[in-house]
């Protein structure tokens, strides 16, 4: 805070010079120069061969000031209003690192005490070896959190650290993607997935009041990979889904699932009876506790056509009892509560509570107590042979995009689990894609080194980006970007975006529609020098019915768009990009983070610029550019 | 060996594919890079195909001379009708054909080498280049001839020209009956008619053949000198961090060849300033890419190695190459090279074989996941302990054929 922002720019400017060679800390745009701010990375030493298998992403994620949970006099467990809950949630999901949690949380007292001095005074803490402290945590700021190797680490954005404050280890698989969003109702606000298929969801506040390398208070899901031992993805919040999210899987399967497990905790009375046979299916017949952890693991029936698109809900749920299986084999059992009440969502379509209990021979009735543990996931929509690469929901989440090792795009309706558009890549497989704020265009990136502009108007592709020397592995929109020739009443819309690949670059676009879609519908009187007026073909002048997919579009029918600013950032292979309002972050496969200030920002915010993020982060989610709106765009 | 042939056939249980047969090579001192390229072309299926037929029709016609084509036809033949599904074999008699002709193949190189310098001579009319071709053999510029793609390269073309005496020896010899059906794969070309000898198509040619389109535009009198010529397989210089796609466009971008490059304009009967680009002017059924890893340093006077990470993707097309070409190719074999250098080193391939990917290390056969091929894509970094390399790529056509 007390360094001038030239200092802090030389220092970064210097060590990243020193670091890779022949890389610029600037370059230029039409609005000005971006420069290198602040570096992040990891302590090298962890480095070793085996982890060059993962790719490091990156998320922000921005802690708003919590003051209840978070302040040092608070009781030992930060989440003392759902404890109880999750002792439950814990003991019946058989999460051994929920046990923890609790075990763990009288730790904090101490280090939030610390949390008083400043972000200088902690900075020579962190330079040195035992930088792992969360010193620097103060209940609220701008986080980076990045995965390498086997690890998770947190960065804080704001703090010219190269070290992160905090490293959490996994010893069962490799962390590969991750996701946070800061309106998580009940503190679990950063879900992490796993090489294994495990997915954890925990509260990023609580991870950063520990010292620890351990996850904390986690939930556990899909354990050990039961329900899907293939590697996680993508990972991804269901934006206004109440806790709900999507775990995309290297198979081609997306799960959903419900993240309040025990949010339709009640006391259920079972009724047990000698079966004879004449229970009805649908008729709540089930084996109490099959596993015997009780973990509420979804079964969906095999895959029929694995190339067709399905959405499979899991069938029946199992139940978790306080009183597990008294052992006596051949017994159904019968679960009873009176007045009924289900679950909205999820189970009860396949439950038939309300019928009457079954006639004789249930003669001996014994009652148990019973906490519903909602199965989870609960649902799996099998969406293509081979991986699905990455998934992003639009800003309002009523879309849910996913691109794959097919190399088709494919748009769903989110809550009517159905196909509404696609199309395929001009070859290779995608690797990654993105909205834009308003939910007209989604980007996509891949192995045909392209970069590619859907539009969910014409539900086809619009332009083509041509750039990369490489395949594309990050692309995002600017939703801060205002072009400079729109007033708000004009009738161009421009869009910025951005794009990374494995060519160390990053490539800068404008994609101003009037430009590109209108000329070639309506012939192209001179045209734009920025694409080849090809022949009109059908490619243009087809509608694309709803619900079906596109085949890859000929070379010479797409128009072409080329970078405004091409730079290369990094020396490794780049996988992702993130805009925030004062900068654009890189990030290499091998988890060196770059963040970039934007004309103008670093000479005025004197290195701080903590006060403007949280400052419009109040109003808005600035920091996760694919869940803004922005008003700029309105329409 | 046998274990692991059973470890396979575990692996792919119920999913072996009817009739596949997946057998290592044995290596018999630094045969690696022969090894490697033959499962290559052995997972090649038309080619496959079209060597065992070859070889059907043929085998009865009198004791024919050994040579490399009758060694390939058997061996591929031997490993075809293999009981077992998985072991081992050793290449033997090709090996030992090939060594036979290991003479041959440097005099061939020789020769290559010199008609290169030759034309290049021819081409930009330079003088005093004769001596030159001794002056590399001399000072062994040409690398040893362990390289799998010079291999490749040095086998098709001796099959095709076996293949081509061969018709021209019944041509010669109508009384036999053999010659039509021998080259059935590969009908002759449509005008062979005149004295002129026009060159024969064999089914080489029709898997591997492509044409290439040299312009070359005079920038003073802007005449375009146009040339065709023929290719097996297309050698691509690299750059660090790029893909094939990236790649193909630099082989095929504008190239201005101007001060000590100049280029002979015979309309202006005068050096003059040219641009230059190569078009893919008839694509290959079977696209070979090589990638130039193997670099001469002049300062070092030797070659090195280039570790540089060149992505391929597992479907490519060659838009940039080639215009209004949406031809779909789908990648089904890489040669990798293992090691830091070009003097040692060893070479295994991957192979995809009814979609699965296999791992072919001498006499070892592993299965291998499709993410798997990605690390051998090359290192970001120029030190790496990373050293397998994909060094010959194996694209087949999957728009025009009708795939089994």
């Amino acid at each position: 805070m007390i360094n001038p922002a030239n200092g802090m720019i030389s220092t970064s400017s210097s060590s990243a010079n020193a670091q890779s060679p022949g890389l610029k800390t600037y370059f230029k745009t039409p609005e000005g120069r971006y420069k290198l701010h602040y570096e992040k990375t990891h302590p090298s030493g962890l480095l070793h061969y085996a982890h060059g298998k993962t790719v490091t992403q990156v998320t922000l994620a921005n802690l708003k000031d919590k003051p209840a949970p978070s302040t040092p006099t608070a009781p030992p467990s930060s989440f003392s209003a759902s404890s109880g809950v999750r002792s439950a949630a814990a003991r019946f999901l058989g999460a051994g690192n929920g046990g923890r949690a609790l075990g763990f949380g009288g730790g904090n007292g101490g280090s939030k005490s610390l949390s008083g001095s400043s972000r200088i005074g902690s900075l020579g803490a962190s330079s040195s070896s035992s930088s792992m402290t969360n010193t620097n945590f103060d209940g609220k700021g701008t986080y980076l959190i990045f995965n390498v190797g086997d690890a998770i680490f947190i960065s804080d954005l704001n703090s010219q650290d190269k070290d992160p404050i905090k490293s959490i280890h996994f010893s069962n698989s490799n962390p590969v993607c991750h996701a946070f969003d800061q309106d998580a109702k009940d503190g679990h606000d950063l879900l992490i997935g796993l090489n294994s298929g495990d997915v954890y969801s925990v509260s990023l506040r609580q991870q950063l009041q520990d010292v620890g390398k351990k996850l904390l208070g986690a939930q556990h899901y899909n354990k050990d990979g039961s329900v899907n031992n293939s590697r996680c993805t993508s990972i991804a919040w269901v934006p206004g889904g109440d806790g709900a999210f999507v775990v995309a899987h290297a198979d081609g399967n997306l799960y959903v699932y419900e993240k309040a497990s025990l949010k339709y905790e009640e006391k259920y009375f079972i009724l047990t009876f000698i079966s004879h046979g004449d229970i009805c299916d649908d008729m709540l017949a089930l084996n109490i506790l099959q596993s015997k952890d009780g973990a509420g693991d979804s079964s969906f029936p095999v895959i029929k056509d694995q190339t067709q698109f399905s959405v499979a809900h899991a069938r029946y749920s199992k139940w978790s009892s306080d009183k597990a299986d008294d052992g006596s084999s051949g017994r159904s059992c019968m679960m009873w509560k009176s007045p009924v009440r289900f679950p909205e969502k999820g189970v009860s379509t396949y439950w038939s509570f309300d019928q009457p209990p079954p006639p004789a021979p249930s003669i001996f009735v014994c009652l148990y107590h019973a906490i519903l543990v909602q199965s989870n996931p609960i649902a799996r929509w099998h969406i293509c042979q081979g991986s699905i690469n990455s998934i992003a929901f639009s800003s309002d989440g009523t879309y849910l995009a996913t691109i794959g090792r097919d190399g088709y795009l494919r748009v769903f309706d989110y809550s009517k689990e159905q196909l509404i558009c696609g199309g395929k890549s001009y070859y290779g497989a995608l690797l990654c894609c993105a909205w834009s704020m308003d939910g007209k265009y989604i980007l996509t990136g891949g192995e045909d080194d392209l970069v590619q502009v859907w539009s969910m108007e014409d539900r086809k592709v619009v332009a083509w980006g041509e750039g990369h020397n490489s395949w594309v592995s990050g692309v995002a929109f600017d939703s801060y970007f205002s072009s400079p020739n729109s007033d708000g009443t004009g009738e161009t819309v421009m869009y910025r975006f951005g794009s990374v690949g494995q060519d160390t670059r990053l490539l800068l676009w404008d994609l101003e529609m009037d430009e590109i879609v209108v000329p070639l519908r309506r012939g192209p009187p001179g045209g734009s020098p920025t694409f080849s007026t090809g022949s009109q073909s059908s490619h243009w002048d087809n509608v694309c019915p709803v619900g079906t997919l596109q085949p890859a579009p000929s070379m010479r029918d797409v128009p072409k768009l080329s970078p405004l600013v091409a730079h290369r950032v990094h020396t490794e292979p780049l996988s992702g990009l993130i805009f925030t309002q004062e900068s654009v972050l890189t990030v290499c496969r091998e988890g060196h983070i770059k963040i970039w200030m934007r004309p103008g920002v670093a000479e005025n915010q004197s290195g701080n610029s903590e006060t403007v993020l949280l400052g419009t982060s109040s109003k808005e989610k600035p920091l996760l550019s694919s869940k803004v709106g922005s008003s700029s765009y309105r329409q | 060996m046998g274990a692991a042939g059973s470890k396979l056939e575990k692996a792919l249980g119920d999913q072996f594919p009817e009739g596949e047969r997946y057998f290592g090579l044995e290596n018999f001192g630094n045969t690696c890079y022969c090894n490697s390229v033959l499962q290559a072309l052995y997972f090649c299926v038309p080619f496959r195909e079209q060597l065992l037929e070859y070889y059907s029709n043929n085998k009865n016609v009198g004791d024919a001379e050994e040579n490399l084509l009758t060694c390939l036809a058997d061996l591929f033949t031997q490993i075809s009708s293999q009981k077992k599904k998985t072991g081992v074999i050793a290449p033997k008699r090709f090996v030992q054909r090939l060594k036979k002709q290991n003479e041959l193949f440097r005099s061939y190189m020789h020769q290559m080498l010199a008609s290169t310098v030759e034309a290049v001579s021819k081409h930009f009319r330079v003088a005093g280049a004769c001596g030159l071709v001794e002056t590399l053999v001399g000072n062994s510029i040409l690398y040893s001839n362990d390289d799998a793609h010079e291999f490749l390269n040095f086998l098709l073309n001796e099959l095709v020209d076996i293949l081509e005496k061969e018709a021209q020896a019944a041509k010669s010899d109508p009384e036999t009956s053999s010659p039509p059906e021998k080259i059935a794969n590969g009908p002759k070309n449509g005008h062979a008619n005149g004295v002129r000898k026009e060159p024969l198509v064999t089914w080489v040619h029709k898997n591997f053949q492509g044409i290439l389109t040299n312009e070359t535009r005079c920038l003073r009198c802007e005449t375009v000198t146009a040339r065709d010529e023929t290719f097996f397989d297309l050698s691509l210089d690299i750059e660090q961090n790029s893909s094939i796609t990236s790649c193909l466009k630099n082989f095929s971008s504008t190239e201005t060849l101007n001060a000590e490059d100049k280029f002979f304009c015979d309309k202006c009967c005068s050096l003059q300033e040219a641009q230059k680009r190569m078009k893919i002017k008839k694509p290959p059924h079977i696209l070979v890419i090589h990638l130039k890893r193997f670099k001469y340093i002049e300062q070092l006077g030797r070659y090195k190695k280039l570790s540089y990470r060149v992505v391929f993707p597992l479907e490519l097309k060659l838009s940039n190459t080639m215009e209004d070409s949406d031809i779909e190719y789908s990648l089904f074999a890489v040669v990798v090279h293992v090691g830091s250098g070009p003097n040692h080193g060893h070479y295994v391939s991957l192979v995809k074989s009814h979609n699965h990917w296999l791992f072919f290390d001498d006499e070892n056969v592993e299965m291998i996941d499709e993410s798997a091929v990605q690390t051998f894509f090359g290192s970001a970094q120029e030190y790496s302990s990373n050293t397998d390399h994909g060094y010959i790529l194996f694209y087949e056509s999957i728009s025009a054929s009708s795939k089994s």
